[in-house]
């Protein structure tokens, strides 16, 4: 059954634990700059926190409710669609959809165009620019540790529950019910945009406050090159044909061209 | 400058010499230094990596090079492809004058585009993955397809050129293939230019909806199909000033009304499109987006319209004209479905992206390989002279040995 | 060219086939061999590394110790390295389980993190990453600018702490090698805050007495107000027992405000060119000297351009670094003796660094202020105020007064549970000694991090050689140091006088709109 993780915004206290259990698990290297760098530098920058070395950021939003002023969380990392804009625009195929759930991406297959990350409906992409042989960078959602029935590093160490593994239709039923029961904003981010994602947020606070991007289409968006992709082969061979005709037709008679 | 390749064809019998010729003006040498330069980024690019050299970054992953060289590569050479259609295919016989200089651009536009998309990947030892492992469902998958085959295709094609002066015994095979690679080298290039507007189809919501639209591959195929009169017109001026070769006004002409018809019908497209999605208030508010869209529509559509179907166009200014707005047109619209198109959103959270002075290096000495090349091949093969073409008044043949290379 | 055009048709549709044909063909082949094999998880990026066995369960699985504690970047007193942080849940631990501040909340948590910053994270975590908010530079760049007076005071536990940072065995006192580091750092005045120790007696011990005749109307039983990781726990989660807190302000702070007051007008110095440094085994007082009441000094001299009483707080570990730093060898350094003014301390001030030892101090000199009569022997040997239980109670008979009920606690979730108590209306005690740290400040957040994971064994070490202190020293009663008469008799005229009330004495406040208190008992936060 399809994993996911369910992000629960208003139980994160901001330990950061995740974000080092994503680099010890992944061995990502530690930059001093981003290092230094606070929750809410995080939220501001136009990285969103996110960097070649850092899959997952947690970013600090000062917000106001219920006319106090709040702190709220939030983790960021890979959206891990359901139908990945990513998987569907690499032509090298150098991403790929697992059945657990999982978006991965394999450096020895990437070419380096970057398509997939202007295709991102999350902007969660990030490139080596640094390197002379750089590549795309993300959060694979533990793929190793899913494919052997562990949950993702990042959900085995959160403290308070704020982010939790599990089975997404279940984590889904779930989501409903806290947002009823502590009556959250009435929406699942994630669980229709950009045609549904692995990762399910919900909260107390609006979502567009805190760098969501509500705006999204709920459709999965390969469905919108898809048809044109299907096309192209009839579409290619169609037209030779009609040049072969029009070639065949127009040089009948004629003496032929240099 | 001269350089003389002696051939031996059999062990130790016949030797037969190709006479190869390059003479370097002024404004040559500024190409060569151009070039130079470029090479140098390039090996630093290399080495270093793309942060070192250019202003890419996680928000701004394209940029001047992907659009200039690729988006814009592809269009103006898409030329290329127009001419093969309407000369070989429709038989015009009329615009066979040009055909031969307007496909030799359009190789050179693609062998540069391809050039620079191997400096522009981050792992450009990885070209060949997507011939293997398939990524079918990218866009980008039938672009690098097409563009690859159509290039290797559009060697052939010169090579049946090319075989006139070197490696003859070849002349015959390519000759008999040319049909074939002909309408495969129609069929491929638009296919691709449309494609090349499919994939920001891709990015929903992020482009403005000025540009972002299901008609981007119509567009873009039908841009790159009118601009390549534009191309061919300031091409045969600036290889008439170069190379003492004019082409009649009438061939001319008649090539730009072709591409004003598609003009029209673009035209026609977009206002279909903006009426349909009721853009209308977006393109008339007067902001940055509006603006460039505007003038793009008007000074690289409307305006050579107006000259192609007027007395202008019977004038080398007018057509020259002709040229400079359509080229230009077609150069804004593409920078603007990227910068403009994607500015907004691309920069919400204060990204920011100014081409690096590495950057347009690397272009400019691309463009420059390009046009050397243009005048390396111009001079050596029989690109230019063919028996209809208009023999200037001010011919001057300094040394002869130009001659011997025309027909 | 072929001139049939049967001939070009066919070449046409032979070559097409040929080469569209013949690119796939090869494509599909390289793609059936392997090389455009979909990707496995072993391939993707990423994904080799390691994590502490607890967190390797099978999906969903609770762990029986997860993550860490939340540490703010501006948090006055500890920070954490991340890349030192190895996850394995000992700050998560220490921090919920011995001092019941982590979990002790309902989510969502509102803007600051509850953290009352006793440090003893710092002292539980294997791998280094949690240490103090290093202060040196501070003081370097105070000790370097000669218009500046740098005036230090070293707390009780210091001196028994140190040592191990240089080799010596747990335990081993230091204090006269302290002082000669001091003084050779460039430090213009060595202070001893054994002195305002003894002085927090006094002035305590006063109050004590006023609350239990009724001449103070505040309530029964005083609890003490010198750990300031109890303090914040308090002003954090239980605010209604904010008035049984002692009004006496913390050793370090008293010292602090005589320093820029009592210490400026008697040796004719310019309080605003004093730099006031205090050496502490704490963490948390880098926040106490940070707190908005804690700058007596400049509200008493009315000048806005005094800087707080304590300038800044540098813990043991830190001002063994500084000596490190400057190539000092500390081990031959000579003993030498405090400056005098505020120097002097008695056995009754030292012991304050353990559990039990204010109590003990305090009834010393409570015996002294009821009855007028020195403290027999055995006030000076208190043993069931001594060790390093939780919780100890005592009871000690005073002439006129009868038997005083005292408790004695160190570590929060101890105090956590007798507060409870206390709320349900079970308090039979006049006086309560708490400390935020286990056994005391000996094993304060600042003290040195011990080989060996925090154990009884070194606490009891270290206590025990601030009782041998105390034992030997020659006047083991606060009310006895000559100094503390010579400052009540020249400066603050007596315990409680407004002067003292002003410079001595402060308030606290509530923190409880932090956070939303725990709606259940449950500790877990999830
Ligand atoms: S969020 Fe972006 S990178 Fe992640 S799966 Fe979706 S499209 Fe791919
Ligand atoms: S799922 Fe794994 S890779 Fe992704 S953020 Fe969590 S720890 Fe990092
Ligand atoms: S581990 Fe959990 S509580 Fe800590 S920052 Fe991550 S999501 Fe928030
Ligand atoms: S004790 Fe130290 S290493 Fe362990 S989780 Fe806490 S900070 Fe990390």
């Amino acid at each position: 059954m399809a994993k996911g993780v369910l992000v629960d915004i208003p139980k994160c206290i901001g330990c950061e634990s995740c974000s080092v259990a994503c680099k010890l698990w992944n061995e990502l290297e530690w930059d001093e700059q981003e290092k230094n760098k606070t929750a809410i530098d995080r939220a501001k920058e136009p990285n969103n926190g996110l960097w070649p070395e850092e899959w997952t950021s947690i970013n600090r939003y000062d917000l106001e409710k219920d006319s106090e002023s709040v702190a709220r969380y939030v983790k960021t990392q890979c959206m891990h669609c359901e139908d990945p804009a990513c998987v569907s625009s690499c032509f090298s195929k150098a991403f790929q959809k697992l059945p657990e759930g999982p978006v991965i991406y394999d450096q020895s297959l990437c070419v380096g165009c970057r398509y997939c990350m202007m295709a991102c409906p999350f902007d969660v992409l990030r490139y080596e620019w640094k390197k002379a042989i750089p590549g795309v960078r993300k959060c694979q959602m533990c793929a190793t540790r899913v494919a052997n029935n562990q949950e993702t590093a990042c959900t085995s160490v959160c403290p308070t529950g704020a982010i939790i593994f599990g089975d997404r239709e279940e984590l889904l039923a779930e989501a409903k019910k806290r947002i009823k029961e502590n009556g959250y904003v009435d929406r699942v981010f994630g669980e229709k945009e950009a045609g549904g994602t692995s990762w399910l947020y919900i909260s107390d606070t609006p979502f567009e406050q805190m760098r969501f991007r509500t705006d999204i289409t709920s459709k999965p968006l390969p469905s919108y090159t898809e048809g044109y992709m299907k096309a192209t082969p009839f579409v290619g061979v169609g037209w030779a044909a009609i040049l072969a005709g029009l070639y065949v037709y127009n040089n009948k008679g004629k003496e032929p061209l240099d | 400058m001269e350089l003389v390749t002696t051939v031996v064809s059999k062990a130790g019998a016949k030797k037969s010499t190709v006479k190869w010729k390059f003479k370097m003006t002024p404004m040559r040498w500024v190409f060569t230094g151009i070039a130079a330069a470029a090479i140098a980024v390039i090996l630093v690019r290399f080495v270093l990596g793309l942060g070192a050299t250019t202003n890419l970054n996680d928000q701004w992953p394209w940029g001047l090079w992907i659009s200039f060289d690729v988006l814009l590569g592809v269009a103006l050479a898409g030329g290329g492809y127009g001419t093969a259609l309407i000369v070989y295919v429709l038989r015009r016989d009329k615009f066979y004058p040009i055909a031969r200089s307007a496909m030799l651009t359009s190789l050179l536009g693609y062998i540069v585009v391809v050039l620079g998309l191997l400096i522009e990947v981050g792992q450009w030892f990885n070209f060949w993955r997507p011939y293997v492992s398939w990524g079918h469902a990218s866009v980008l998958f039938e672009v690098f397809w097409c563009i690859s085959c159509y290039t290797v295709i559009q060697i052939l094609e010169f090579c049946e050129v090319g075989t006139e002066k070197v490696f003859k015994g070849a002349h015959k095979y390519l000759k008999k293939a040319m049909p074939v690679m002909l309408i495969i080298g129609i069929t491929l290039p638009t296919l691709h230019q449309s494609s090349l507007g499919q994939l920001f189809y891709l990015m929903v919501g992020k482009v403005n909806p000025l540009w972002w639209t299901a008609f981007l591959p119509v567009f873009f195929l039908l841009s790159s199909f009118f601009v390549g009169a534009g191309m061919i017109v300031i091409e045969s001026s600036l290889a008439g000033k170069a190379l003492n070769h004019k082409v009649e006004i009438p061939v001319l002409r008649g090539l730009v009304k072709i591409s004003a018809g598609a003009m029209i019908l673009y035209l026609m497209l977009k206002i279909t499109d903006m009426v349909v999605r009721g853009t209308f208030a977006n393109a008339f508010a007067f902001d940055l987006p509006s603006i460039m869209f505007l003038s793009e529509l008007t000074f690289g559509v409307i305006i050579p319209i107006i000259i192609a179907f007027s007395s202008l166009s019977s004038t080398r200014k007018g057509l020259i004209w002709f040229g400079i707005l359509t080229v230009s047109g077609v150069i804004m619209n593409r920078f603007d479905v990227l910068f403009t198109g994607m500015g907004k959103y691309l920069n919400q959270y204060g990204g920011s992206y100014v081409p690096a002075v590495s950057e347009f290096i690397v272009s400019l000495g691309l463009v420059s390989i390009a046009c050397l090349a243009y005048l390396f091949l111009a001079e050596n093969f029989n690109i230019l002279g063919n028996h209809e073409s208009e023999h200037a008044d001010d011919i001057e043949i300094k040394d002869g040995k130009y001659a011997s290379t025309a027909k | 060219m072929a001139s049939k055009v049967g001939r070009v048709k066919s070449l046409s549709r032979r070559s097409f086939l040929k080469f569209v044909g013949g690119a796939s063909l090869v494509g599909v082949t390289l793609n059936l061999t392997g090389c455009g094999k979909p990707i496995t998880p072993d391939k993707a990026i990423g994904g080799n590394g390691w994590m502490p066995t607890q967190y390797n369960a099978p999906g969903n699985w609770p762990t029986s110790v997860r993550g860490r504690v939340p540490i703010d970047p501006e948090n006055p007193a500890i920070v954490r390295d991340d890349q030192k942080c190895i996850l394995c849940g000992q700050c998560i631990e220490v921090c919920e389980k011995i001092q019941s501040v982590f979990g002790n909340y309902e989510l969502p948590i509102k803007k600051e993190f509850v953290c009352v910053n006793c440090g003893q994270c710092i002292q539980w975590c294997p791998s280094g990453a949690i240490s103090e908010r290093d202060d040196v530079n501070r003081v370097f760049k105070a000790l370097a600018d000669p218009n500046v007076t740098v005036v230090v005071q070293t707390a009780p536990a210091t001196r028994i702490g140190l040592g191990e940072e240089f080799g010596m065995p747990v335990g081993t006192n230091v204090q006269g090698k302290q002082v000669a580091a001091l003084r050779k750092l460039g430090f213009d005045v060595v202070f001893d805050t054994n002195f305002t120790a003894d002085l927090t007696i006094m002035e305590e011990g006063t109050e004590l007495v006023k609350r239990v005749t009724g001449e103070l109307h505040h309530p029964i039983p005083q609890m003490t107000s010198c750990c300031p990781g109890w303090v914040k726990f308090v002003e954090y989660f239980y605010p209604e027992l904010i008035p049984n807190l002692s009004s006496a302000k913390s050793p370090q702070q008293m010292e602090g405000a005589l320093i820029k007051t009592y210490f400026a007008e008697k040796k004719e110095v310019d309080p605003k060119k004093i730099f006031s440094v205090a050496i502490m085994p704490c963490t948390a007082k880098k926040f106490e000297c940070q707190r908005p009441e804690m700058n007596s000094a400049s509200k008493e001299l009315n000048d806005s351009n005094v800087s707080p009483d304590v300038d800044v707080v540098l813990t043991t570990r830190e001002l063994a670094r500084m000596i490190k730093r400057s190539g000092i060898d500390f081990a031959s350094l000579p003993e030498e003796e405090y400056d005098k003014l505020m120097g002097t301390g008695t056995g009754a001030g030292v012991i304050f660094g353990t559990t039990g030892g204010v109590m003990e101090a305090a009834v010393r000199s409570a015996y002294y202020l009821i009855t007028g009569q020195q403290p027999p022997a055995a006030l000076w040997n208190l043993t069931p105020v001594r060790g390093m239980q939780g919780v100890k109670e005592a009871a000690v008979n005073i002439p006129g007064v009868g038997d005083v009920k005292v408790a004695v606690i160190s570590g929060l979730a101890n105090a956590r549970k007798v507060m409870d108590q206390m709320k349900a209306g079970h308090a039979p005690w006049a006086f309560m000694e708490i400390m935020a740290c286990p056994g005391g400040c000996e094993y304060g957040g600042g003290q040195p991090r011990a080989s060996s994971p925090p154990s009884d064994e070194d606490r009891n070490r270290r206590a025990a050689s601030l009782y041998n202190i105390d034992a030997k020293a020659k006047l083991r009663n606060s009310h006895d140091n000559p100094e503390i008469k010579q400052i009540y008799a020249d400066f603050l005229t007596a315990p409680m006088s407004e002067k003292a009330e002003e410079l001595l004495h402060t308030h606290y406040v509530s923190r409880a709109d932090d956070f939303i208190p725990k709606k259940s008992e449950e500790n877990k936060l999830y």
